[in-house]
């Protein structure tokens, strides 16, 4: 069976900026890969040009063992919080049922929105069906987030910083509650984080991007090789560097 | 009761006032619809640039017509065209909507007053305060037709757009994953607004037509908890409005453009007051 991800090569340019070069790894069917680096290293641009929403300089991704196109309806994706329009008034069983019709639900099916329902009893948000997206907290919305990917029976999860701007104790449940989800239903995993802790905890393999690839393997070896590499980003904020020890 | 209703019903005896109604609620219905759209998008102050627009291709047509509109069938294309280039803008810089749209409404209404200075001398005289503040009692029944056939374009293409262009606005990102045509959307969403904007000027001129988009959808955003609602409500109140200040502006004898405004501005006090916390 082909790998969920297959990066060869992938060379990407935004502007004249050269933000990937050369990155070359394997996601595995049903592993769980943290993808590490400092900000501007790469990784979100790499997360979407699996997604098939940048165009490549050099190289190819396949997904699935096809395109990242077209992979994407067996593809969810999990952006950072509040990545969407806030001034739209959104509740929460309409963001699921967004996903799984292809357009906004003026209004809802009883069936619809039962697999909503059962969305979000999967990630323990149940109670969140009816709510405004916009009243929740960070780790709430990225319940809600979690469910409206996992709503079209994904194979592989692509998570951008998930946990950013939520608190210490939402960002513990939230992983937490990934790393269970992702075991029961054998899903890949590409977490994008900058917890040091959660790479550990979580994660089978690790790739550390800055520009290049630096390091990809087992968690343990690719975090030393980032603290050789200078470890100017260890202990420091996400704000501002590669890794923090916050959990 | 009943000669109370008749009296205040009595202007629509009269074919111009029954025009005027026609066509202000239609502007008001369609306006409201676009503004929903357009007001969540956080695109309040592009209305209003697209109407300055309009004045350049209005002048543009009054080069080569001889009444406004004549000109009507050059400014279509002409706003059609600033729209677009706003939103090329938009999408290809990093500029933002606010300052793209001031450059081509600056551009454009420079432009429209060079075009007036150009005109033959011997060409009749163009009512420069009828553009800028509009006349609805005169609406005549060729712009009538003109106004409804724009208002039943935008309506179908909002039913057969409509849920992926709210999805858009929700997450352009996410939507674009879901096999959404985000850009060509955006481009239509904004094309319609010219077209509105145009039709619209003929009614209450090129400063308060930009009101039938942003007024009605920002007020039925304070009350509404969900794009169906909110689309609702801001066509009611669009609707509403535009006849209530026909109404008052004809009994009251006083402007009918800027009553219509007033009256849509004073619902948006009023759901200020009374939206809920």
């Amino acid at each position: 069976m082909s790998e969920a991800i297959r990066a060869r090569g992938v060379t990407i340019d935004l502007g004249t900026r050269r933000v990937l070069d050369d990155v070359s790894f394997d996601v595995e069917r049903g592993e769980f890969t943290a993808l590490c680096g400092p900000n501007g290293g790469g990784k979100t641009t790499f997360l979407k040009a699996a997604l098939g929403l940048l165009p490549l300089r050099a190289g190819h991704v396949e997904v699935l063992g096809t395109t990242p196109h077209a992979a994407r309806p067996q593809v969810g994706y999990v952006p950072q919080v509040k990545s969407f329009n806030t001034a739209f008034r959104a509740r929460v069983a309409d963001v699921i049922v967004a996903n799984r019709r292809g357009s906004w639900p003026l209004r809802l099916g009883a069936e619809e929105r039962e697999a909503a329902r059962t969305a979000l009893a999967a990630v323990g948000g149940e109670r969140l069906l009816d709510e405004s997206l916009t009243g929740l907290s960070g780790g709430e919305i990225q319940r809600v987030y979690l469910a409206r990917a996992l709503a079209t029976g994904p194979a592989l999860l692509l998570l951008d910083e998930p946990t950013a701007g939520v608190d210490a104790r939402g960002r513990v449940e939230f992983l937490e509650l990934l790393a269970g989800i992702a075991k029961r239903r054998e899903l890949a995993v590409v977490l994008v984080t900058h917890s040091a802790s959660a790479v550990r905890r979580l994660a089978r393999r690790a790739v550390y991007l800055h520009t290049t690839l630096r390091a990809w393997g087992p968690p343990d070896e690719v975090l030393n090789r980032e603290g050789e590499d200078g470890g100017a980003f260890s202990g420091q904020d996400h704000t501002n560097g590669s890794f923090c020890e916050d959990e | 009761m009943a000669e109370l209703a008749d009296a205040l019903l009595a202007p629509l005896s009269q074919g111009f006032v029954l025009r005027a109604l026609a066509a202000g609620t239609a502007l008001g219905a369609v306006g409201a619809l676009l503004g929903v759209f357009v007001v969540q998008r956080g695109l309040g102050l592009l209305s209003d640039g697209l109407a300055h627009a309009t004045f350049g291709g209005l002048a543009l047509g009054l080069l080569v017509a001889t009444s406004v509109d004549g000109a009507l069938w050059v400014a279509l294309p002409f706003t059609v065209l600033i729209a677009l280039g706003i939103q090329y803008v938009r999408r290809h810089t990093t500029l933002g909507g606010d300052v793209a749209t001031g450059v081509f409404f600056a551009v454009s209404f420079a432009a429209g007053i060079l075009f007036l200075g150009l005109r033959p001398a011997s060409a009749p005289p163009v009512n420069v305060e009828g553009l800028l503040f509009g006349s609805l009692l005169a609406v005549s029944p060729g712009a009538l037709v003109v106004i409804l056939v724009v208002a039943a374009l935008v309506v179908l293409v909002l039913a057969a757009i409509g849920p992926r262009l709210a999805y858009a606005t929700f997450d352009p990102e996410l939507a674009a994953l879901s096999g959404v045509p985000v850009a060509t959307l955006e481009y239509v969403l904004l094309a319609l607004t010219a077209l509105v904007v145009v039709v619209g000027v003929k009614t209450v001129g090129v400063v308060l037509v930009s009101a039938f988009v942003v007024i009605p959808a920002a007020t039925a955003n304070l009350l509404g908890r969900t794009p169906a609602i909110i689309a609702v409500l801001a066509v009611a109140l669009g609707v509403g409005g535009t006849a209530f200040g026909l109404f008052a502006s004809y009994h009251l004898n006083v402007a009918t453009g800027a009553t219509i405004i007033l009256t849509l501005g004073a619902l948006f006090f009023l759901a200020l007051l009374l939206r809920r916390r």
